[in-house]
């Protein structure tokens, strides 16, 4: 399912960059069905870096980065038991 | 006495830590974060120390505050200085510091004999020094084991092999770092290293450096304007370039490892700062073209150590690998071909080193006293006072956690969450510590508070630290009323359906996707009828209050709305209570929004007819069943209330086109009151029966679900999860629902057993001969379908009744039929 949610992801990223809008909704569909089966998709695009943040691999660009500013593939968490469990960190970069 | 069983790969890239329980072996895994092992990497930055993960990625642009590889320097006298502590540390200290952070992996279990295993290069120095480290990390007892000989070991208890005369193996280990190659001898009593090669400059992450510098670069050289692109992304000149490579350098991890199963692959490069925009495909030839020379480079080694010991390739009976790198099918294919030795390709190579350690440790008696051994709980000292405090409750994205401790404790704390995705690593601890940790939306976030001493043994933990995003709290209202939208459920009847329940904090807002339930055609005055009211869920419609109401005509569509299409409804409470609506079909691509002030009540004459009609409707089914029961004074009861609601009715159609006066809203009024009045009449009575359908449901499903199918299995799970929860939930609707769910799930279950065909024979057998096209077959089939029947011959009864069933000139309707009637309101 990973796989899957990433290129969703890469879908959503390229709609966005292109100024796309068509596929808005049905990339909301798709997230909120992918949310009532227990997934949380988080990206944390163009928020501060947490150094502290286990579900994030950083690439950080110099030693006075902060802001992540690309996001190669997004943070997943899978509800099971009733609990959440990151089954997939984030690739980002930090600048 | 008992066994170590305790195994560690303390590697130069990676370690890792497994365990021999009952004959097997389990990895433990990291729970900050899901992997099986760890980068050797510590970091030292502004009072934060981190191992693993977190610390390497802070190893390209703070290189001096990051330490790793220094397995390498084990033994030697060699120091490195931590500028954020202005003090030296050893190898052997940073060693033990990995050691600490993967005896954390098995949470609440005391470790106390391990055995750690070490390269075949190691002399007695730095063997010591493992053991050392070992010590320091706070292990009473350290066994050392040559990685080679864990390797063969994890091997030849995996595969079960006896091996009864000497052999010998060749161990080839191609890590993220290193390289190693080792010649073991075996036999039926011991494993023994004899002779062994490496380059310690040579690794997996080479490899991906080669990708990049060797196919991507001169691909994207080709496709656009770059030039001298590789010298670009190493130099340290434009931070651009940097970044670049950082992404290419994951991109191609991820190409190599899905060239090791299929053919080709291909990259997609977006890169807006430089403009690049363009897809690389890359096939494995060109893969093991570049990584060639890097496979020559450990073929060379492994041909000279066969060589140094006057053997030849045939004196080889196996080849251990060990390694994330020979997952490479070329490597894999290369060493067989020119080898023409067996390549053991079983077990995972990144973690056979531990699986071996641990079998070995499952093997070794403990010298410790049986009291003082593994897998006892972790002591810990309760002596320690340790005040926290935080806000359970939060709406924010993170909150604080203060930590009071009394001022004698000297030592380190981290604070995790459960779910892998925090981390603050070990920070020296304070009288008083206070820690913004972050929360997760929606979700009761666990924390779990760990104290260490100086020495990095874990001292005391809590784990009962929730703080729950979103979902209650006293700063927010909660809504008195469950809100819920209004949808058929069979021709003539409609049921709600939850959006918001009572008691969830204002604001809320939820998407939820329906169906269509009726044609309605452009032009025509049909309404697709989207009602939203407040009340109690499992009373009648008409007895809430409706909140929200938009009807959409056919006349204001441009296409035909057909049964089945989807409709997306948004819906909004803000604090202030506003209702917002959003209705969009895709289908038509039609928008509409509206938005409900709780002062402003819009109401449908027609919908507050059809819904006392409905009521009446009800009341007069319930009239004629209870006539047969003489209970005189309930039918008393219910004659009130159809009496009550016919006048409603009549006033509701004499008003029908009254849009002056506020009559329609007193009508509304009196409506909620006798249906409510009527619902809390019968409620009970109906909850019951619709118990008492659903347990007959399941026990009729008990008696099948054997012989359903894992999914359908899967599916009953799924269903009855939350039984006890809906079958209390005083909700006839939601009761009547999972009693449908089980009913459909028997029906698909028994529609697969071959008695179900006794059944679908007897429906033919009675229905009327002219409703099948050929009488004079028909009759045929009837008899020798009885006569099947007689034989209790099933395959023939099957076979008659797929005939029976085509000569029908109508077809029966399917059991799952029920889902295409037509609704009212036009949503379900």
């Amino acid at each position: 399912m990973n796989t899957i949610i990433n290129q969703l992801f890469e879908i959503e990223k390229k709609a966005l960059e292109q100024n796309f809008t068509g596929l808005e909704r049905n990339l909301k569909r798709i997230y909120n069905e992918l949310e009532e089966k227990g997934y949380k998709i988080i990206n944390p695009l163009g928020t501060n870096y947490d150094e502290r943040d286990s579900s994030i691999d950083a690439n950080i660009l110099n030693s006075n980065s902060k802001k992540i500013t690309k996001v190669i593939r997004p943070t997943i968490y899978k509800t099971e038991n009733d609990t959440l469990q990151l089954v997939q960190k984030a690739v980002v970069i930090v600048e | 006495m008992k066994n170590i069983n305790i195994g560690i790969d303390l590697g130069t890239t990676n370690s890792g830590i497994a365990k021999y329980e009952n004959g097997k072996i389990s990895i433990y895994k990291n729970p900050v974060g899901f992997k099986d092992t760890i980068p050797s990497v510590v970091s030292f930055r502004k009072g934060r120390i981190q191992i693993g993960e977190k610390a390497r990625e802070h190893s390209a642009t703070n290189a001096e505050n990051v330490f790793s590889s220094f397995k390498r320097k084990m033994g030697s006298d060699e120091m490195y200085f931590i500028k954020d502590l202005n003090e030296n540390r050893s190898p052997i200290d940073l060693s033990s510091m990995v050691l600490n952070e993967l005896i954390n992996f098995a949470q609440g279990e005391s470790l106390r004999s391990a055995v750690i295993t070490i390269p075949a290069s190691f002399d007695t120095i730095q063997s010591n020094a493992t053991k050392k480290a070992g010590y320091q990390a706070g292990f009473e007892e350290i066994v050392l084991l040559q990685e080679p000989i864990a390797a063969c070991l994890a091997y030849s208890n995996s595969l079960n092999l006896e091996v009864a005369s000497d052999k010998k193996w060749l161990v080839y280990d191609f890590g993220g770092g290193t390289f190693d190659i080792a010649l073991v001898n075996i036999n039926e009593r011991d494993l023994k290293v004899f002779d062994h090669k490496g380059n310690n400059f040579l690794g997996g992450v080479d490899l991906d450096t080669l990708f990049v510098e060797k196919i991507i670069c001169p691909k994207i050289e080709k496709q656009t304007q770059e030039n001298n692109l590789w010298s670009k992304l190493i130099s340290k000149e434009n931070p651009v370039y940097n970044k670049l490579f950082f992404e290419l350098l994951y991109k191609a991890e991820e190409a190599k490892k899905e060239l090791s199963i299929k053919e080709t692959s291909s990259i997609e490069i977006d890169f807006d700062e430089l403009e690049i925009s363009l897809d690389i495909d890359i096939s494995r030839k060109e893969f093991e073209f570049i990584i060639q020379p890097k496979f020559e480079e450990s073929f060379h080694l492994v041909e000279k150590l066969i060589k140094e010991n006057f053997l030849s390739f045939s004196d080889i009976e196996r080849i251990i690998l060990v390694g994330g790198t020979t997952y490479i099918p070329y490597i894999r294919q290369q060493l067989q071909e020119r080898t023409q030795i067996q390549v053991e390709t079983n077990l995972d190579p990144t973690t056979a080193v531990m699986i071996g350690a641990a079998y070995y440790a499952g093997s070794k008696p403990s010298e410790l006293s049986d009291e003082e051994i593994v897998n006892e709980p972790a002591a810990e000292d309760n002596s320690i006072q340790v005040e926290t405090i935080y806000e359970p409750h939060s709406k924010d994205s993170e909150e604080l956690i203060v930590i009071l401790l009394e001022e004698s404790f000297d030592g380190y704390y981290r604070i995790t969450r459960a779910d892998g995705g925090f981390d603050t690593g070990l920070l020296k601890a304070n009288k008083k510590i206070a820690e913004f940790v972050p929360l997760l939306e929606k979700t009761t976030n666990q924390f779990t508070l760990f104290l260490f001493n100086n020495q990095q043994k874990q001292v005391y933990s809590n784990s009962n630290i929730q703080i729950t995003n979103g979902l209650y709290s006293i700063l927010g209202q909660p809504i008195p009323n469950d809100i819920c939208l209004e949808l058929d459920e069979e021709t003539g009847k409609s049921h709600m359906e939850v959006i918001f329940k009572k008691n969830d904090i204002l604001p809320l807002k939820k998407t939820i996707y329906k169906t269509c339930s009726k044609n309605i055609l452009r032009n025509s005055d049909q309404k697709l009828i989207i009602n939203v009211v407040e009340g109690n869920a499992g009373s009648m419609v008409g007895s809430n209050l409706s909140i929200g109401y938009i009807e959409i005509s056919g006349s204001s569509f441009e296409q035909d709305l057909l049964k089945g299409m989807d409709i997306e409804l948004n819906f909004k409470v803000s604090e202030s209570r506003d209702l917002s609506i959003d209705v969009y079909i895709s289908a038509l691509d039609l928008e509409i929004s509206e938005v409900f002030n709780p002062h402003q009540r819009k109401i449908s004459i027609e919908k507050l007819a059809l819904e006392i009609k409905n009521a009446l409707d009800t009341i007069l089914e319930e009239i004629r069943t209870e006539e047969q029961s003489e209970n005189y004074e309930y039918l008393a009861k219910l004659k009130r209330s159809q009496e009550s609601l016919t006048v409603l009715y009549n006033e509701a159609l004499e008003n029908k086109n009254d849009a002056l006066t506020d009559k329609k809203y007193q009508i509304d009024e009196l409506k909620k009151i006798y249906i409510q009045e009527f619902d809390d009449l019968v409620r009970h009575k109906h909850i019951l029966f619709e118990l008492e359908e659903y347990n007959n449901m399941k026990d009729s499903l008990s008696f099948y679900l054997e012989k359903g199918s894992p999914r359908q299995k899967e599916e009953y799970e799924k269903i009855t999860k939350n039984e006890k929860e809906f079958l209390q939930s005083n909700n006839k609707y939601l009761i009547r629902k999972k009693k449908k769910e089980l009913e459909n799930l028997l029906d698909n279950i028994y529609a697969n057993q071959d008695e179900s065909y006794i059944e679908y024979f007897y429906y033919f057998r009675l229905e009327d001969p002219n409703a099948f096209k050929d009488k004079s077959k028909h009759s045929k089939l009837i008899q020798l379908g009885e006569r099947a029947i007689d034989n209790s011959n099933l395959m023939e009864l099957k076979t008659i009744c797929h005939q029976l069933y085509n000569l029908l000139i109508i077809k029966p309707k399917r059991k799952d039929d029920f889902n295409t009637f037509d609704g009212n309101l036009g949503i379900k």
